[in-house]
């Protein structure tokens, strides 16, 4: 059972407790209690960190950078998502898939159901059970992007009501919607984005997805598709 | 396998380093793997960052230098910031302690099966027996570190834990431990393992995690990988424990904005990790899917002891593994030589630190100064600086060899005058020149050339001359020539 708000407060704490922790903390520091900085936490200096600026074009740097780290890119319009999802479905040969894409519009929502019911593509209704146990025999996740990172090619995808943890994760193969409006140009974007937001309002998982599943572990050989999705295909909207 | 992290103390890394640097298998595989990753790095950091790569290097270390000047402060923003997420936050004095928080997180909640992501900090506190001891099946979900768990083996590199195996060894695991059939094709082997560890996120009830950061201004942890088995370790179990070391604190999410971009780049040359996964709390409730507990285990371990004042900087270290794959010695003795969870140079100066020095008398030695990973670090640890700080803490606190002291004093002695100076040379050079005619090759008439080698020496030119040979001495000094030459 999931704890309610009001009984977190009393959340049980093992160990040997904070206080011990901190004596020690302070101890090396060289005071007997918890001092606030003296000095500010250092600025994050743009002329350094910054990677990307809004002066690039956006798009062409996002693909470009995708590319790169093994995510396949297509181009379309508004009217050419739905068509151009089921020529992927086909080729992709998927029976079953989750979708979570509700910002990408109600109507775009529709139109897929009436296409994937046509095609005989069984979609799961993903929000009906707790979990991720529903997911495991999908061929396809599709899911909407909190935004888009071009500098590094980034997909966020956020945890919340309208979207899963699980469909950019488990499925084999994990479709990404994105618009281009979506793209911001650095992480220093995103973050200043959040900037003020209440941690508890934060969504409890934010992942940055750059590329499918990786690994090098066998003798530096690269594998993908070890956990995680093996293909992620990235559907860039215009307008 | 606990005997090569945790050798018996004192421990003396010179039986390993021997084995390892005739173990040719073993030498290419490290060498391929840390020289290409260090290729990677200096590409990657200088492809984004061009002529401000030390510059953001500085300021990635000040964000850590900062933090750890103000860690009471930020540890206790994280404390109330997750705990007012949902995230239950506990403290662990020591290994042991992390472990039973664990257990009893395991056992309160009946947990049959733990799916594990890689995680120094387990390593450190030896978690697997501990949980595998109260009935929790555990399983390492990296697929590295799974294949070091089927063969009982332990981790030689902080982020390829593996870098000592090659191909016919996993397949060799899979089709013992597992009954899959014999492979060498990379790409079905980690299929194997897909299939085998997807049945295990399916019935996991407890996902174990380490942290790459915390942020303390909204108790978030932040999780680096790569293949995706943290985010599934995080998302599938009803309950998700992550161990992190109090040291990986920083200020504020903009600031993973300067360490993202620098560990992923310095670790294997990559922009961003495949997955870069910021939990900040338990499942909300109106979401569908992730844990509904989450719990921090904040482990200190030693730490504090390195907090202090003059090796605090030590802690700034985010586990990229640059420093091991720039390092001439890691890259000839392999990561088990160095007896501890934490191998290469950064290992050589965090474990005198962390396990007593008079323990790890070796490993501040272990070392030829060069500087490399000082050059590598994206944080920039002076660890040089370090590793010489701690051989003049070894001869203050009479921890080196006898034999060492002895010879030291000997040769400060003979520097302090003209006379002694000179009989000191003259000995040193007529028994080298004696023991090359009978153990080695001298061959010419000129008496100011070297043209022979030692080959073989006894007492403490021995270990010199079983890896190489060493030049004679000529047959008459610098000194004899200048006179000659200059009359004076």
């Amino acid at each position: 059972m999931q704890k309610t708000t009001s009984d977190r407060s009393q959340l049980p704490t093992m160990g040997e407790g904070r206080a011990a922790l901190l004596a020690r903390v302070h101890a090396a520091l060289g005071r007997d209690k918890t001092q606030a900085p003296s000095e500010p936490a250092p600025v994050v200096d743009e002329s350094i960190a910054r990677l990307a600026s809004s002066d690039a074009d956006l798009p062409a740097l996002f693909t470009e950078r995708a590319q790169s780290v093994g995510m396949k890119v297509h181009r379309v319009s508004l009217e050419q998502v739905v068509p151009r999802l089921r020529e992927l479905l086909g080729q992709l040969e998927a029976r079953r898939i989750g979708v979570a894409a509700g910002s990408v519009g109600e109507r775009l929502e529709l139109e897929l159901d009436a296409a994937l019911q046509a095609d005989g593509v069984k979609q799961i209704d993903w929000q009906a059970r707790e979990g991720v146990s529903a997911q495991y025999d999908l061929d396809v996740g599709i899911t909407d992007v909190h935004a888009a990172i071009a500098e590094t090619g980034t997909l966020v995808c956020c945890s919340g009501s309208r979207s899963s943890r699980g469909l950019s994760l488990v499925p084999p193969v994990h479709i990404a919607l994105v618009r281009v409006s979506d793209i911001l140009p650095d992480m220093i974007d995103y973050w200043a984005r959040l900037k003020g937001m209440p941690n508890t309002e934060l969504p409890s998982s934010q992942a940055f997805i750059t590329g499918p599943s990786k690994t090098a572990d066998i003798e530096g050989e690269l594998v993908t598709g070890v956990h995680g999705p093996g293909a992620v295909h990235i559907l860039l909207i215009d307008g | 396998m606990s005997d090569t992290l945790f050798p018996k103390l004192p421990y003396k890394l010179k039986q390993r380093a021997d084995e390892a640097t005739v173990n040719i298998q073993l030498q290419q595989f490290v060498n391929h793997a840390t020289y290409s990753k260090d290729v990677a790095r200096k590409q990657a950091m200088g492809g984004a960052f061009g002529e401000n790569t030390d510059a953001v290097r500085d300021l990635a270390g000040q964000i850590k230098q900062h933090t750890l000047d103000h860690l009471d402060h930020y540890l206790e923003q994280f404390i109330d910031n997750a705990t007012a997420t949902g995230v239950q936050v506990h403290f662990a004095r020591d290994g042991e302690q992390a472990n039973q928080i664990a257990v009893a997180i395991a056992e309160a909640n009946k947990c049959r099966l733990c799916v594990k992501s890689k995680s120094m900090v387990t390593e450190e506190t030896h978690l697997l027996p501990a949980l595998e001891a109260v009935g929790c099946e555990t399983v390492e979900t990296d697929l590295g570190e799974f294949i070091l768990q089927l063969d009982n083996d332990a981790p030689s590199h902080i982020v390829t834990p593996m870098i000592h195996k090659d191909r016919t060894a996993v397949a060799r695991a899979f089709q013992r431990e597992l009954g899959a059939e014999y492979t060498e094709d990379a790409e079905a082997l980690a299929q194997i393992a897909r299939k085998h560890l997807r049945e295990k996120y399916r019935k996991a009830d407890l996902g174990i995690s380490g942290g790459n950061f915390l942020v303390a201004e909204t108790g978030s942890v932040v999780l680096c990988t790569n293949e995706g088995n943290g985010r599934f370790c995080t998302t599938a179990p009803r309950i998700h424990v992550a161990f992190v070391g109090i040291e990986k604190l920083v200020p504020r999410l903009e600031h993973l904005g300067v360490m993202l971009k620098v560990l992923a780049r310095s670790s294997t040359g990559q922009p961003l990790t495949c997955y870069t996964h910021t939990i900040t709390g338990p499942k909300r409730e109106h979401e569908h899917d992730g844990p509904e507990e989450v719990h921090v285990v904040l482990v200190d371990n030693g730490r504090t002891d390195v907090l202090h004042e003059d090796t605090r900087e030590m802690l700034r270290c985010i586990r990229c593994g640059a420093c091991l794959n720039s390092c001439p010695v890691y890259r000839k003795i392999g990561g088990h030589s160095y007896g501890a969870v934490y191998s290469g140079p950064i290992g050589a100066i965090l474990t005198p630190m962390l396990k007593g020095l008079e323990n790890y008398t070796d490993l501040p030695h272990a070392s030829s100064l060069c500087g490399a990973c000082y050059e590598a670090c994206p944080v920039k640890i002076n660890i040089p600086k370090y590793l010489i700080q701690l051989r003049r803490d070894m001869v203050q606190n009479h921890l080196s060899g006898t034999g060492d002291r002895v010879t030291m004093r000997l040769w400060g002695e003979s520097l302090q005058h003209e006379w002694s100076y000179r009989i000191g040379g003259w000995m040193q050079k007529t028994f080298a020149r004696m023991q090359a005619k009978f153990g080695g090759t001298l061959e010419t008439d000129d008496p100011y050339a070297s043209r022979g080698w030692l080959t073989w020496a006894p007492g403490p030119v021995k270990g010199w001359t079983q890896e190489r040979d060493m030049p004679t001495p000529t047959a008459k000094s610098f000194r004899h020539w200048w006179r000659k030459e200059h009359g004076r």
